[in-house]
């Protein structure tokens, strides 16, 4: 287990903790209340106030026994029915639990595990709940992430050339040969009026070069990197090879245990950190990228552009599918190779029958000639891919997964693709 | 068979809002407790009916006395049976003349103390008014509410709270979870509707059912009784059809175990067996853990524990059913169960001499 030897005043240290947590939450009791509509019975209004009587009181563990039936209770609320139909109320009580749960953890002395299991609890709060009090989950992560920083580092972090010595873990991962299939056009830093004119009114999918260059992540992002920005964070990471096998599953695990189980050390099984918002969560990634000039052609406001996170090992495939929304793709590492059929193609690639699947096929394309051009995306290319072009590997976009009780993946997929545009932003594969 | 004698009520689980249960202090109680009702002048042998929502509980006592403990409080005569939900609280109330003709269905506000109008009230018809008396099959509740009498309608904790229901479907019990609707009808058939996303209509898919459609696993099969939990379902069969004796169980949808790395989902009904071969008689389904008495009287819980709604005197959640030994220990037999969302609420008698 990892102690804080760093620190020479452990007991400072956590009294400082406390102190700059306890400064993010408003003076009064008063002030922390939250403005609930209907759907929130007046049983849990009662308790809400209950807990920050409590907290206010100065009574700790009894504080964090009603945030845990807050939490509770929530949570069942967060599990019924469709998630975009799941009231935002209900949201917000259920990040008032974390930030209680959080912030009573770190009240009395305790070690690196129980800082730890607070920014769990923040990570929760902001994966599953909304925003509450200006994004103070937010700050409150910041505060405990630096808190960890010293003396939370895994100890058996690998050198970092290992990344590009590794050999590919399976043999039957190739480089597909794309000489005999047509490319997608390559464009470089076209103008706003060119590509409307040509990709985005007539719905055909291009890749830009030359227009993320400049993005800090093109320099700055490594594993290592990620590692130390995020490392402690708890992500949802997507186990299993394709979204439609039965062994698929969602599992949440930090940025580190996601890293040393399923990209580095010859990992057994296939995991992707797939289609999460990774940037609304932790805000120091996404200075490093940029929203490229291009995405204010569409139509919607600009607050609806969401920002998805891919990151992953090579060998990440992802079943023929199709998105709602338009898509702008960054490859910021790696390489990813990319099949697109047409959306006049749609009867010929069988897409399910059910709901939850209506936009994933349920064949898998090999040497079938393509009438779309596939694409090998290099790093530092942007794919512009027009909605309801059906496409395969590398990303996942169903916006009707099924919904695991434990994990809020698919949660922030149906969110997604509630909203008429998204950017995807991807890392990996590693070769 | 042991003689019916007035039975004691138990309860465990949850009860953070004060209500009756046990001691009525502290937010759980992990081992089966009496029950104890504030109301000194209520006789708790004499419980007719229970019906526990998340932060209260109701209680209609024999002589026809509503008893409300937790976030809400108050008392109430003449009344035959209630049905609690954290949204809505249903009364079934004897007319001015007494129990029979004149019965009247009310619908509360969750906040009112039964004082004042309610939400709405309709006649209930005067076969429906009395207590429907199940004898063996341990029935808890007196009247099959959340099934409004006349089984045209049933009540909803959430708008609209009133729902028409087909004539021909012949309900003769219905069992409402967080999306989903169980309906038995008087063939035996078991009918379920809403969403599916867990496995919990038990008709092989995760797609939802607008409509009451026929749990086709279970055709042909007699069910006696059906539960619903949150995103569960529970069929008890009636043992005269299987050899053995064990009653049919289906628990299609997840068994929640807070420490399972993997959620399973069971979209079809499986069936269950207790441990040592025993027969089920009637179940009841908390928010995400189930009970079960058997005919010999022994009562089984599983699934969810966090709050001791298992009885097993910890807060271990259990996916395998598993007694609850107090009662075996007291040499209690236990004759009727009904959860509410994270609690559970036993009836148990003295076993007479044979």
């Amino acid at each position: 287990m990892a102690e804080d030897g760093n620190r020479d005043a452990p007991a400072a240290g956590l009294g400082a903790l406390w102190g700059a947590l306890r400064a993010l939450l408003p003076r009064t009791k008063e002030e922390l209340r939250l403005d609930l509509g209907e759907s929130v019975e007046r049983s849990v209004v009662l308790l809400l106030q209950q807990a920050a009587d409590l907290f206010y009181g100065g009574r700790r563990s009894e504080c964090l026994q009603t945030s845990e039936v807050v939490l509770d209770y929530s949570w069942e609320k967060l599990n019924t029915g469709l998630w975009q139909d799941v009231d935002k109320d209900w949201r917000r009580v259920y990040a008032f639990g974390c930030l209680l749960k959080a912030v009573c953890l770190c009240e009395a002395p305790g070690d690196a595990t129980t800082v730890a299991a607070a920014l769990r609890v923040c990570d929760m709060g902001l994966l599953m709940g909304a925003a509450i009090f200006d994004d103070i989950l937010i700050k409150v992560a910041a505060v405990l992430q630096a808190h960890l920083l010293p003396g939370k580092r895994p100890a058996h972090i690998p050198a970092p050339e290992q990344p590009c010595l590794k050999k590919a873990r399976n043999s039957h991962v190739s480089i597909p040969d794309l000489r005999s299939e047509r490319a997608v056009p390559r464009l470089r830093c076209p103008s706003l009026q060119h590509f409307r004119k040509h990709h985005l009114v007539p719905q055909t999918p291009v890749i830009l070069e030359g227009v993320a260059d400049h993005w800090p992540c093109m320099k700055k992002w490594s594993l290592e990197y990620i590692q130390e920005v995020a490392g402690c964070r708890t992500v949802p990471v997507e186990v299993g090879s394709r979204y439609t096998d039965e062994e698929w599953s969602q599992r949440l695990m930090t940025v580190s245990e996601f890293i040393d189980s399923y990209v580095l050390n010859e990992p057994r099984d296939v995991g992707y950190l797939a289609q999460h918002q990774l940037f609304d969560q932790i805000p120091e990634l996404k200075q490093d990228i940029s929203i490229p000039d291009y995405c204010c052609l569409g139509d919607g406001e600009e607050e609806e552009i969401t920002i998805n996170a891919w990151f992953g090992p090579p060998g990440t495939v992802s079943p023929l599918h199709q998105d709602p929304q338009q898509n702008f793709l960054a490859q910021v590492l790696g390489r990813k190779y990319i099949r697109l059929y047409s959306p006049q193609e749609s009867e010929a690639v069988y897409p399910h029958d059910t709901h939850l699947l209506h936009n994933t096929s349920q064949v898998r394309p090999c040497g079938i000639a393509a009438p779309r051009p596939p694409a090998v995306r290099r790093p530092g290319t942007d794919l512009c891919l027009c909605r309801w072009t059906w496409r395969i590997p590398t990303w996942r976009g169903s916006p009707g997964s099924p919904r695991p009780r434990s994990c809020p993946a698919s949660c922030a997929r149906e969110s997604c693709c509630s909203s008429p545009r998204s950017t995807g932003t991807t890392c990996g594969p590693w070769t | 068979m042991a003689e019916e004698r007035p039975g004691s009520w138990f309860g465990f689980g949850f009860c953070g809002f004060g209500q009756a249960l046990g001691s009525g202090r502290g937010r759980q109680v992990l081992s089966p407790e009496p029950l104890r009702v504030p109301d000194a002048g209520t006789d708790i042998c004499d419980i007719g009916s229970l019906s526990a929502a998340w932060s209260y509980t109701a209680i209609v006592s024999s002589a026809g006395r509503l008893l409300l403990s937790g976030s809400a409080r108050g008392a109430a005569d003449g009344c035959r049976d209630a049905w609690a939900s954290e949204t809505l609280r249903a009364v079934l109330r004897d007319g001015p003349g007494g129990p029979g003709p004149g019965a009247e269905l009310q619908a509360w506000a969750p906040g009112a103390a039964l004082r004042g109008e309610p939400l709405w009230a309709r006649p209930a018809g005067p076969e429906e008014a009395g207590r429907e008396d199940d004898g063996a099959a341990c029935e808890t509740r007196a009247g099959p509410l959340p099934l409004l009498p006349g089984a045209r309608a049933h009540l909803s904790p959430r708008p609209p709270l009133c729902r028409p229901l087909c004539p021909a479907l012949r309900a003769r019990r219905l069992a409402l979870g967080a999306e989903h609707a169980l309906l038995l009808d008087a063939a035996g058939q078991v009918l379920s509707w809403g969403g599916g996303r867990h496995g919990q209509l038990g008709h092989g898919t995760l797609e939802a059912e607008p409509a009451p459609r026929l749990l086709e696993a279970l055709q042909g099969l007699r069910v006696a009784a059906v539960a619903a939990g949150g995103w569960h379902s529970v069929c008890v069969g009636a043992p005269a059809l299987k050899e053995d004796g064990a009653g049919l169980k289906g628990p299609a949808g997840p068994e929640d175990a807070a420490a399972a790395p993997f959620i399973a989902v069971q979209p079809f009904p499986a069936l269950l067996d207790l441990p040592l071969g025993a027969d089920a008689a009637a179940a009841s389904c908390g928010s995400r853990h189930t009970a079960v008495v058997t005919r010999t009287g022994e009562l089984y819980t599983w699934g969810w524990g966090k709050y001791g709604q298992l009885g097993h005197g910890d807060t271990a959640s259990r996916d395998r059913p598993r007694r609850v030994q107090c009662f075996v220990r007291e040499q209690l037999r236990v004759t009727a169960v009904s959860c509410g969302p994270w609690n559970t609420y036993v009836r148990a008698v003295e076993p007479g001499r044979s």
